[in-house]
Order: C-alpha cells, then sequence, then structure tokens
C-alpha cells in the first residue's frame, strides 16, 4: 500500500511510502486528500499548483502537506488527484511541486469527512530505504 | 525499568514518574489506579501520552513538573490534557504546547429558558441551527473580511466583532482575558494564514467541535451556582471551537521556523514536535506575538458564533438576545504568562496548556467580580449522549497545577476504530431514544465522535474533584447538538 493511515488515539498517524522521494510524497498527499473528502464525488476540472520547500526531505513531506491544507482553503476547492512534478534538493534544501486537480467547493455534491487541521512533527519518520523512501508524521484532527 | 515500576503513588489520585534519564523534574498524573493502568498498558505502543509527558519533562527551565490532568490521553509532542509552567528567563516555548488549534475553547451562555419552554420545539431549534451556524470542512461564515479587517481582529480579538454588532459588551467582562490578549502583533503572521481566515470568522470547523443546547439536570454547590446564574432545569449553551485555518496556518508556519531555533541554541529535544526557542529570543518573543494574535483570533471566533446562537434562538423560538448571556468562556490550547506561587515565591511564569483549561481559585484578580468570591468557572464538554460539567477552580489547584484542570472527557478509541464500531446512523437513532437530537454536516464526524469514543466523562470528572483541583458546581444534560 503506497499510503497508510495509522492508529492514534485522538488524530491520525499518515504513512507513505514510494521507490523515490516523488512517489513518496504522491501517495502521502493521495493519502491526505481521501481523508478529507471522498474524493469520488469531486470533479477534477481545475488544476492548482502547489509548492514547497524545508531543509530536509521528511520536513517537505509535512510542508507539502499543509501546503495542500492551505490551498484548499485559499481556492475554495476541494481536490481529486495530484500528480508530483518535482521533488529535489537545490542548494541544500528540498523543494517540490505538484498539480492537485478538483473543483469549487459544493456542500451539495461534495461528501465532506473530516478536517485536518496541520501535518506535524508528530511521530516524525523520513528515512531512505534499499527499497525506496518512507515517510510519516500525525496529523492533527 | 518497565513503566510501571517508574512511577510512585502520592495519594489515590496523583501519581508521579520520578526524574530520569534527561527529564529536569518529575512527570505527575492525576488519575486513579484504574486510568494508569490503561496508560502504562498503552506504554507500549509507538505513540503513548506517558512517553509524551515524561518527554516535556526533558524541556529546558521547566517548573515543578510536567503535569497531566484524569483525561490525559496522546497528543502531538505533548499529551492532551498537559500543563507546563517555564521560567521565563531559563525556559522555553514550544509549538506543541499550544497546538495548531490556538486558543481553542469553550463558550458557556445560560439563558431565561427552562426545559420545558423547549418542549415540542427541539427539531425546529435544531434545524434553524443547523441552517444559521457554518459549521462542517469547507463551510464559510457570513462574514467576509478583508486583509486588514483581519488585522483588526488579531488585534482587537472578541472586542473588535462586538464592535461590528455580534454580540455585546456584556459579552466581554465574561470572557478569559476580556476576549483580547496584548502583545498580539499581526505583522508576524503570514498572509496565507490571514487570507486562509478571511471567510472562516464564525465557523465551528468539524472534528470535535460543537454547539450544544443543555439542560441543568444536578446542582452541586448552591452558592457557586448562584454566582454563576444557575438553576436546576435551566437551559444553558455550550460551543467549543477555536482560531480556525488562521491558527492552523500559524502553528504550520512557526514549526519549521522553531526547528530552525531548536537546533541555533542547541536545545535536544526528544521528539521534533517539541521543537521550542527560548522563552526572551527573537525567535520565541516572535512566536508568542504570533500566538497571541491566533488567539485573539479564537476570541473573534466563539464571539460571532454566539451571536448565530442567538439568532437561531430568535429565529426559530423569538426568544430574545437579551435572555441569552455569556456566563464564562476560557480556552484549553494556550500559552500565557502569569503570577503562581512556586516555592513560597510569587513568580511570573509562561504556562502552557495543552488540552487543559485555566482553573483560576477564588481571588484571583483576573476573575470577573461576580465571580471572584467562589473561583472561575471550568467547562467540561462531555460528548453528544453524556454530560458536561460546570465546575469551580479551588486554592489547591492553585498551589498543585499551576491553577488548571480538565478539559473533556478525553479519548479512549482511534478515531479509525469509533468509525467502525459506530455507524452513524445508528447512533444518532440512539441518542434520540435517549432525547438528544443530532445535526451533523459529515457522517464521519459522528461516528468519530461517537460517546462510546470517549473515556467516561462522569468518572474523569471525579478523579479532579477528589484530588481537589476542581470542586463540581453543576451538570449538563445534553438535548440538542450541532456538529461539523
Amino acid at each position: 500500500m503506497p499510503y497508510e493511515y495509522l492508529e492514534h488515539q485522538a488524530d491520525i498517524g499518515l504513512e507513505a511510502t514510494g521507490a523515490t522521494v516523488e512517489e513518496a510524497l504522491r501517495d502521502g498527499v493521495t493519502g491526505l486528500l481521501n481523508l478529507l473528502v471522498d474524493v469520488e464525488t469531486v470533479e477534477p476540472r481545475e488544476e492548482v499548483t502547489v509548492q514547497a520547500s524545508a531543509e530536509d526531505a521528511g520536513a517537505l513531506f509535512v510542508s507539502l502537506l499543509n501546503a495542500v491544507l492551505a490551498t484548499i482553503d485559499l481556492r475554495g476547492m476541494f481536490f481529486r488527484e495530484f500528480r508530483i512534478t518535482r521533488a529535489e534538493q537545490v542548494n541544500g534544501r528540498w523543494i517540490a511541486e505538484g498539480v492537485l486537480a478538483g473543483e469549487p467547493i459544493d456542500l451539495s455534491r461534495h461528501a465532506v469527512e473530516i478536517e485536518v487541521k496541520a501535518a506535524t512533527y508528530g511521530g516524525f519518520l523520513a528515512e531512505q530505504t534499499d527499497r525506496g523512501w518512507r515517510f510519516r508524521c500525525i496529523l492533527d484532527i | 525499568m518497565s513503566v510501571k515500576a517508574q512511577v510512585r503513588k502520592i495519594h489515590d489520585y496523583l501519581y508521579e514518574i520520578p526524574p530520569q534519564g534527561r527529564m529536569r523534574v518529575p512527570a505527575r498524573l492525576f488519575v486513579d489506579e484504574r486510568a494508569l493502568r490503561e496508560l502504562t498498558e498503552q506504554s507500549s505502543q509507538e505513540w503513548n501520552a506517558l512517553e509524551q509527558l515524561k518527554n516535556v519533562a526533558t524541556l529546558p527551565g521547566i517548573q515543578k513538573a510536567a503535569m497531566a490532568m484524569a483525561d490525559i490521553h496522546p497528543g502531538y509532542g505533548f499529551p492532551i490534557g498537559g500543563v507546563a509552567a517555564f521560567d521565563p528567563k531559563e525556559g522555553v516555548i514550544s509549538v506543541a504546547g499550544v497546538g495548531f488549534d490556538i486558543n481553542c475553547g469553550v463558550r458557556c451562555l445560560r439563558t431565561t429558558l427552562f426545559r420545558k419552554d423547549l418542549e415540542g420545539k427541539e427539531e425546529r431549534l435544531a434545524d434553524t441551527m443547523y441552517q444559521v451556524i457554518p459549521a462542517g470542512l469547507g463551510s464559510t461564515g457570513e462574514l467576509k473580511l478583508s486583509t486588514k479587517e483581519i488585522d483588526q481582529v488579531l488585534r482587537e480579538g472578541a472586542h473588535y466583532v462586538v464592535g461590528l454588532g455580534y454580540g455585546r459588551a456584556d459579552d466581554l467582562t465574561y470572557i478569559e482575558e476580556t476576549g483580547r490578549l496584548p502583545d498580539a502583533d499581526p505583522s508576524v503572521v503570514s498572509t496565507t494564514a490571514k487570507q486562509r481566515q478571511l471567510a472562516q470568522v464564525g465557523t465551528l470547523g468539524s472534528g470535535n467541535h460543537y454547539v450544544e443546547v443543555q439542560v441543568v439536570d444536578q446542582v452541586y454547590d448552591a452558592e457557586a451556582a448562584e454566582a454563576y446564574g444557575l438553576e436546576l432545569g435551566q437551559i444553558v449553551i455550550m460551543l467549543h471551537t477555536g482560531s480556525r485555518a488562521l491558527g492552523h496556518q500559524i502553528g504550520t508556519d512557526y514549526l519549521p521556523f522553531l526547528d530552525k531555533a531548536t537546533k541555533k541554541y542547541g536545545i535536544e529535544v526528544p521528539d521534533r514536535e517539541l521543537v521550542c526557542a527560548p522563552i526572551e529570543s527573537p525567535e520565541g518573543r516572535q512566536y508568542y506575538r504570533a500566538v497571541m494574535a491566533g488567539a485573539n483570533c479564537a476570541f473573534a471566533n466563539r464571539q460571532v458564533l454566539a451571536h448565530l446562537v442567538r439568532e437561531a434562538f430568535w429565529k426559530a423560538l423569538q426568544v430574545p438576545d437579551t435572555a441569552i448571556e455569556t456566563l464564562y468562556e476560557v480556552a484549553h490550547n494556550t500559552v500565557k504568562f502569569e503570577v503562581h506561587e512556586v516555592d513560597e515565591e510569587r513568580r511570573r511564569l509562561l504556562v502552557h496548556r495543552k488540552g487543559s483549561t485555566r482553573a483560576f481559585g477564588p481571588g484571583r484578580p483576573e476573575l470577573p467580580e461576580r465571580y471572584r468570591a467562589v473561583g472561575q468557572p471550568v467547562l467540561v464538554g462531555g460528548t453528544m449522549g453524556t454530560a458536561s460539567y460546570i465546575l469551580r477552580g479551588t486554592e489547591l489547584g492553585m498551589r498543585e497545577t499551576f491553577g488548571t484542570a480538565l478539559h473533556g472527557a478525553g479519548r479512549a478509541k482511534s478515531r479509525r476504530a469509533a468509525k467502525k464500531a459506530y455507524p452513524a446512523d445508528e447512533i444518532v437513532r440512539r441518542l434520540r431514544e435517549q432525547g438528544v437530537i443530532v445535526r451533523a454536516h459529515g457522517k464521519a464526524s459522528i461516528s468519530e465522535e461517537a460517546p462510546g469514543a470517549y473515556k467516561d466523562v462522569d468518572h474523569v470528572v471525579d478523579v479532579m474533584c477528589n484530588a481537589g483541583i476542581v470542586a463540581r458546581v453543576a451538570r449538563l444534560r445534553p438535548i440538542i447538538c450541532l456538529k461539523g
């Protein structure tokens, strides 16, 4: 499973794995989107670019998830899909970019699940193994 | 050594883990034997509350003990139900000690209505509340602000929205800090944070946030109840929400900022979420000023929601707004400078409360005159189907916990486990049989917030009262519950 929700008594843990940083980040964002709303009720009619940067790859994971949460409020949109276009280290800083596809919020059609307040450094894990990357953090609900 | 072997009993409702490893002070828990057993059993889990409490005890400048109230459960960084006070010179300020929902809290409104006044009108009132009060993910408020106006909200808190006609000036007297914290600085709050909030002032949110119409079904302390204006059978309203997206974004922005500061000042933290900065460092001061701004946003948000509750009562039942007064409002995700007695010396400390409520005892100058003789009202939210409580702060609480008490029942089951165990439709039906009407915007918030997902609130309150940290004033039973 590319992303997994982990048991936490009050909040939710999110873990994403992938052969590359890009894949793990993509799957983490997909996991987040699926937590917020039934993505089947959201049409991918408009695309929005999202960016994040951080000091290390694990912090980039948290930063990208938070950038997606901010984009939902700033654009007033829900998103169905996420495509990653860039994840790399430039001058010692990690940068990620991707494209979210969705539509303006319509509460008569979109089946909302739960609000995520933020991605935190709680339960933080970032590791590179023979099989690729693994990121993890606790989402504040 | 197992965690169980580390724990020392002080009395039936207080246990302590003496300092070990890098702990600078003990970890203290206001729990009973049963709760302690559950906590030690859970200590093998990766994210557990005891480990988090011990981690807090390692932070520089922490005073007396890292403490947990009876509703303790795992959070991120700090446990929920935690309180930690720091010396301003040697201590730190931490994002995890406040959380992302800065100044999340509870407002209690008392009414001149009694249970019989609502008979047969509950459905109408529930439907009107559902229409009038924006709640749930993706909802927006009727108050649309410009970035300039948001700056006013951040500076003036509840005072600003009262000026716009939301609620009345007498509400402010009964809000912690009168609904406005000094030292708030909008210039250290990002544009993203402000823009996320433009349409979210006056929205409830989701998760454990709610508006509940309740009836007073027990009065334990006649003197305090009279001071609080409470009687048996009276209708009160509790609303629980925080600083919404603006607060979340302040936390998000300052997490990497304080991560950097932690490294810069060479502070060793056992969990990355505990990132912090010395209180008197430029970074620490800046985060403090941002948190104060976030806190003012939460005060304003609850003030607008209190106005909307009044509007719903008027629309549904023609109850005038003068029949609904603020009893008290107090928050449970805060960091503030307060004066406390430590080792018989009065000292100014920075107190972090994460999922714990300020519970000042009698005589404190911060309390409104009307309540000063009996102590501060402490608002404890239950769950959709169980009781809530109004307690009062005590002198013992001032000495033992920096004037802090529990904030709710405390979660017992994870959200996923609750979702599996409690289908939303069944919960709504069962609550209806118990006389509680539920209206929710998302089914997930019903299942995940089902009464069974929480600890027994009556028991948790018993523990804190038996420990003498708070005293019972009244118990409230829910009639209508509005969720996000």
